[in-house]
């Protein structure tokens, strides 16, 4: 029963951070249309922007942290003014940012690879790295931390789409963009935020999956495969989806593995098939979008 | 308008060239031809049916694969086993394109990532069969009717295997099926409404560029003699698509280009900047899709209309 | 002329123009210089471990040079970046061949090296590997121009069965990663245990870019082993298990293979590493390796690491091979180089030689790995040598 209660605040922990890249894609998703597959790297760049900051500054973690995620907004915005923005504005096909994104995943690998060269850096856990107890539940500080700042992140992004202006306009442009321009909201604008936003969410995941795996140049495109299964799962339409898919995906693959009597290269296989799976049977996800407009 | 003439001249001369070539420049002409037919027939799939797979090197991976298990582990004769691994990629394309493509835009792209990423597991754990992680090596082409086809007699091998592969997409593409490929692509419920079955229509082109693909597998298991799960991993997927991009996609030129600039690149470059080459790399295919996203044939095609135009003359 | 011909001519001048750049390396052959040839991995997967291994080589190639060079010529070290991938591999391969270079070092993926002994095998190259560890290198293809230098999977597990035999163990668990040596090391270590007639009560997998190995540990936990073997080579991943360890409150005595000996795990393993038991070949007490330790500081200003040792052994090794041929034919290297007896390099353990016996191309002392303990997080001292 332990083993149960603890693999369920690992897996929590695990499907948090897969929802936090599912998010970050969805807030470029959804009013740009854009599949953003460099998010991986910038999960990345936030993580050896959290070695820089956390681990060789020695700067403190509630200081750091926030730092890192600024920074991000930084690289974002930044990105999506260099290689999108102008493609949007000539009328190019959508295909075209998304191929320009693959070839800003390579260019943010490898000035990271050539800057900090190929050994892993160590990230600082946000309250070290005990072990807690909650009577029969267990898990890391990390772990626990990783689930509340999620959850807060949600709740708040949630709060933003539904309860503030400038975030139903997010919604109106992922309904309807030719309207929502007819209404004047800001088109570029919305897409600088989208993208500023997911590059924090990226980043912010980045340094908390960080602490406990290292970070390391080649730690981007895992990211954003799983980050993608959980979009996929969850449903692009609305923002629980993408913490709902990330938490699937995270139980099933873990339970699998500790409880599935399959040789264990096997149970590697699992997310694949679940992706497979959902896009044969229910490719739009398990949450629909509230409106849905095709 | 290709004649049989052109054909003949061009295999002439790719095949020339065969002769002359030292060792390492006959491995990178060779494995230049590999990925001119690798992306005129993904340019196929992608520019002229519309279709964003990440499967193509996956077939790749399963021609050859197939082919090396037919004729090392089974014995079959050569005849037989080819026959018998093109067998294998249609029966495999069709089961991963029947339902696929149902899919739209990048759910098809996600579909077959998956599937090209569950390959890789599959070979992995294939114990002796696929040879695990390291694959199978060890092997050479068999003999057929005594002769055995290598040096530069296989590289012709690969010329004739590239011109076919063009000339079948060619007679494809301007055939009524790709017209009715182009439709479907722009504009699927146009296309239903014309008669033409979009999804029929997805599937037949999936499956021939597939087994294309796995054709140029099988030929290009006996290039190194080795056979990995490595070489068919995501990496190229991605590099595929870039020069199908990068050249023009739904051009069969735009293929050649992409595929012979972007092959070539990294040979270049490495010299020259060493260590960087790979970021240089990424660069330039972000300042290639911002500055021309119909590809490199369309500044082509733009330049010579605007030299056209200069002339005076009308754009043939 | 069509728009197709057009641009088959334009790719035919592009292709000519990169041969040409190709053919330009091939001219210009060694005339006063000795030609190696070294393929690494410079953006892939396997740069971690490339890269010190191939500083370590120019390093030997330097020093080399600096004391007169080889056969009274300098070295002229060709380095190709085959970037991890097994086709590039096998054509910067031939490359080399075709430069005419004496001897060719891979010192990058396990399939990548593998493809490249297609190469070697056709053009009868001398061609080894100073670092890898897979014991089916010099197995796979029976290629009589091959050697390997790298402490093989099977040495490291019974250098620590060995070590571990007064422990009695009875039941183990192996853990590892997906990658393509992880794989390697683990079939080698899982026969390794067999043969000593051990149990392999559990046998867990944690895949490249995972983010926890809980599952997996706690598995291995419910197995109750009396020891748990670490195969695998991926910096990252095993920290994610040395981590769930500690998480999970396992108390099971931990033996690794010699990726654990990288000191990157000091600085990413904090708080983890205590009691870990880990092969290396690595004894900063011995004489050459002390020698070695001091010229590098000297000429850089930083510590070397095990890594770069075997860098170094395996230019060195080389080196005399061709010294001893006293020319850089083929075949006299070859027979040079399967000829190399009781060589003493910077890795290995005090009183370990290099040699290929029997006509066996792996080189590496099965003797010559020791057993250390982490104290802390600090590499502690060496509480086994070789397979006694």
């Amino acid at each position: 029963m332990r083993d149960l209660l603890e693999l369920t605040v690992s897996a929590l922990a695990s499907g948090c951070i897969y929802g936090l890249l599912a998010l970050a894609y969805l807030l470029m998703t959804r009013p740009t249309g854009i599949i953003n597959f460099a998010v991986g790297e910038w999960g990345m760049v936030g993580a050896f922007g959290g070695f820089v900051l956390l681990s060789a500054l020695e700067v403190p973690y509630a200081l750091g942290l926030p730092l890192v995620v600024l920074v991000m907004a930084a690289v974002g915005w930044g990105t999506e003014r260099l290689t999108v923005r102008p493609l949007v504005e000539r009328g190019a096909p959508v295909l075209a940012p998304i191929l320009a994104l693959l070839g800003m995943l390579v260019v943010f690998r490898e000035i990271v690879s050539v800057g900090f060269g190929p050994d892993p850096r160590p990230v600082p856990g946000a309250l070290g790295f005990g072990r807690l107890e909650l009577g029969l539940i267990a898990g890391s500080y990390q772990s626990f931390f990783i689930i509340g700042s999620t959850a807060l992140v949600f709740v708040g992004i949630w709060w933003f789409f539904e309860r503030t202006l400038t975030g139903r306009s997010f919604e109106a442009v992922a309904i309807d963009r030719r309207a929502a321009a007819l209404m004047g909201i800001n088109l570029a604008r919305v897409t600088a935020m989208a993208f500023a936003a997911g590059a924090m969410v990226a980043g912010f995941a980045g340094v908390l999956v960080a602490a406990n795996v290292s970070a390391h140049f080649m730690m981007g495109l895992p990211l954003a495969i799983q980050g993608f299964t959980a979009l996929v799962i969850g449903g692009v339409g609305r923002v629980e989806g993408a913490l709902l898919g990330g938490l699937i995906l995270a139980f099933t693959e873990q339970f699998i593995v500790r409880y599935a009597p399959i040789p264990a290269g096997l149970a590697m296989g699992v997310p694949l098939v679940l992706l497979i799976v959902f896009l044969l049977i229910r490719p739009t996800g398990l949450l629909k979008a509230r409106e849905a407009r095709a | 308008m290709k004649s049989l003439a052109g054909y003949f001249f061009a295999a002439v001369v790719l095949s020339a060239i065969a002769f002359v070539l030292g060792s390492y420049q006959t491995d990178v002409y060779r494995k230049l031809l590999l990925w001119i037919t690798l992306a005129l027939s993904y340019n196929f799939l992608f520019g002229v049916s519309g279709q964003v797979a990440f499967s193509h090197f996956t077939f790749y991976g399963i021609g050859a694969y197939s082919i090396v298990i037919l004729t090392t582990q089974l014995q079959w004769p050569l005849p037989l086993a080819i026959v018998a691994a093109v067998l294998i990629c249609v029966v495999a394309a069709l089961v991963v394109a029947i339902p696929a493509t149902r899919l739209e835009g990048f759910y098809l792209a996600l579909a077959t990532l998956a599937f090209a990423q569950l390959f890789v597991v599959l070979l992995n754990e294939g114990g002796s069969v696929t040879g695990g992680t390291g694959g199978l090596a060890n092997y050479r082409i068999p003999e057929i009717a005594g002769l055995r086809i290598t040096g530069p007699w296989y590289t012709i091998v690969i010329v004739v295997l590239m011109l076919g592969t063009l000339a079948v997409l060619w007679r494809l593409e301007r055939s009524h099926f790709g017209r009715a490929c182009r439709a479907v692509r722009d504009n699927p419920e146009a296309a239903a409404a014309m008669g033409v079955d979009p999804r029929r229509t997805r599937i037949v082109a999936y499956v021939i560029s597939s087994a294309l693909a796995g054709l140029a597998g099988m030929v290009y298991a006996f290039v190194d003699n080795t056979v990995n799960p490595v070489i068919f991993g995501l990496e190229n997927a991605f590099l595929l698509l870039f020069m199908v991009i990068i050249g023009g996609s739904g051009s069969h030129a735009g293929a050649v280009i992409g595929a012979v600039l972007l092959y070539l690149m990294p040979f270049v470059l490495s010299p020259l900047i060493g260590h960087h080459h790979a970021l240089v790399f990424g660069l330039v295919m972000v300042l290639a899709v911002l500055f021309q996203p119909q590809g490199l044939i369309g500044l082509w095609h733009s330049l010579r209309d605007r030299r056209a135009a200069s002339a005076g003359r009308s754009t043939p | 002329m069509t728009i197709f011909s057009r641009a088959l001519g334009v790719s035919l001048t592009r292709l000519s123009l990169g041969l040409a750049l190709a053919a330009t390396a091939a001219v210009g052959t060694a005339q006063n210089s000795v030609r190696i040839g070294m393929i690494t991995d410079r953006v892939g997967p396997a740069k971690p471990y490339a890269e010190p291994v191939a500083v370590g080589a120019a390093f030997a190639v330097k020093q080399i040079n600096a004391q007169g060079g080889l056969l009274g010529r300098q070295i002229e070290l060709l380095t190709e970046d085959d970037q991890g991938r097994p086709d590039v591999s096998a054509t910067a391969a031939r490359k080399l061949s075709d430069q005419g270079v004496a001897f060719i070092l891979s010192v990058s993926l396990t399939p990548a090296t593998q493809q490249a002994q297609s190469v070697t095998l056709e053009t009868k190259t001398p061609h080894m590997t100073p670092s890898n560890s897979g014991d089916t290198l010099t197995t796979q293809i029976d290629n009589p121009n091959f050697w390997q230098t790298g402490p093989l999977g099977s040495t490291q597990i019974a250098t620590l069965l060995a070590y571990a035999r007064s422990k009695n163990f009875k039941r183990v668990a192996l853990i590892t990663d997906n990658s393509d040596l992880g794989q390697l090391i683990n079939r080698f270590f899982k026969a390794g245990l067999e043969k000593a007639g051990i149990q392999v009560v559990a046998e867990e997998v944690v895949p490249r870019g995972a983010n926890t190995a809980e599952p997996q540990m706690q598995k291995i936990r419910a197995a109750n082993p009396e020891a748990l073997f670490m195969a695998g080579v991926l910096t990252p991943e095993n920290v994610l298990i040395l981590r769930a360890y500690r998480q999970l409150g396992l108390k099971t005595p931990v033996l690794g293979n010699y990726n654990l000996s990288v000191p990157q795990y000091t600085a990413v393993a904090k708080g983890l590493l205590d009691g870990v038991v880990f092969v290396d070949a690595f004894d900063p007490a011995k004489a050459e390796t002390a020698r070695f330790i001091e010229s590098y500081r000297k000429d850089t200003g930083n510590e070397p690491y095990n890594l770069m040792g075997y860098g170094y052994d395996g230019v060195m090794m080389v080196a005399d091979a061709i010294r001893r041929a006293g020319s850089t034919d083929k075949q006299k290297v070859r027979e040079a180089m399967q000829a190399t007896t009781g060589y003493v390099g910077v890795m290995g353990s005090v009183g370990a030689t290099y040699q290929f016996r029997d006509g066996k191309r792996t080189g590496f002392d099965p003797n010559g790995m020791v057993v250390r303990v982490y104290e802390g997080d600090r590499q502690g001292r060496v509480v086994h040598v070789g397979l006694k």
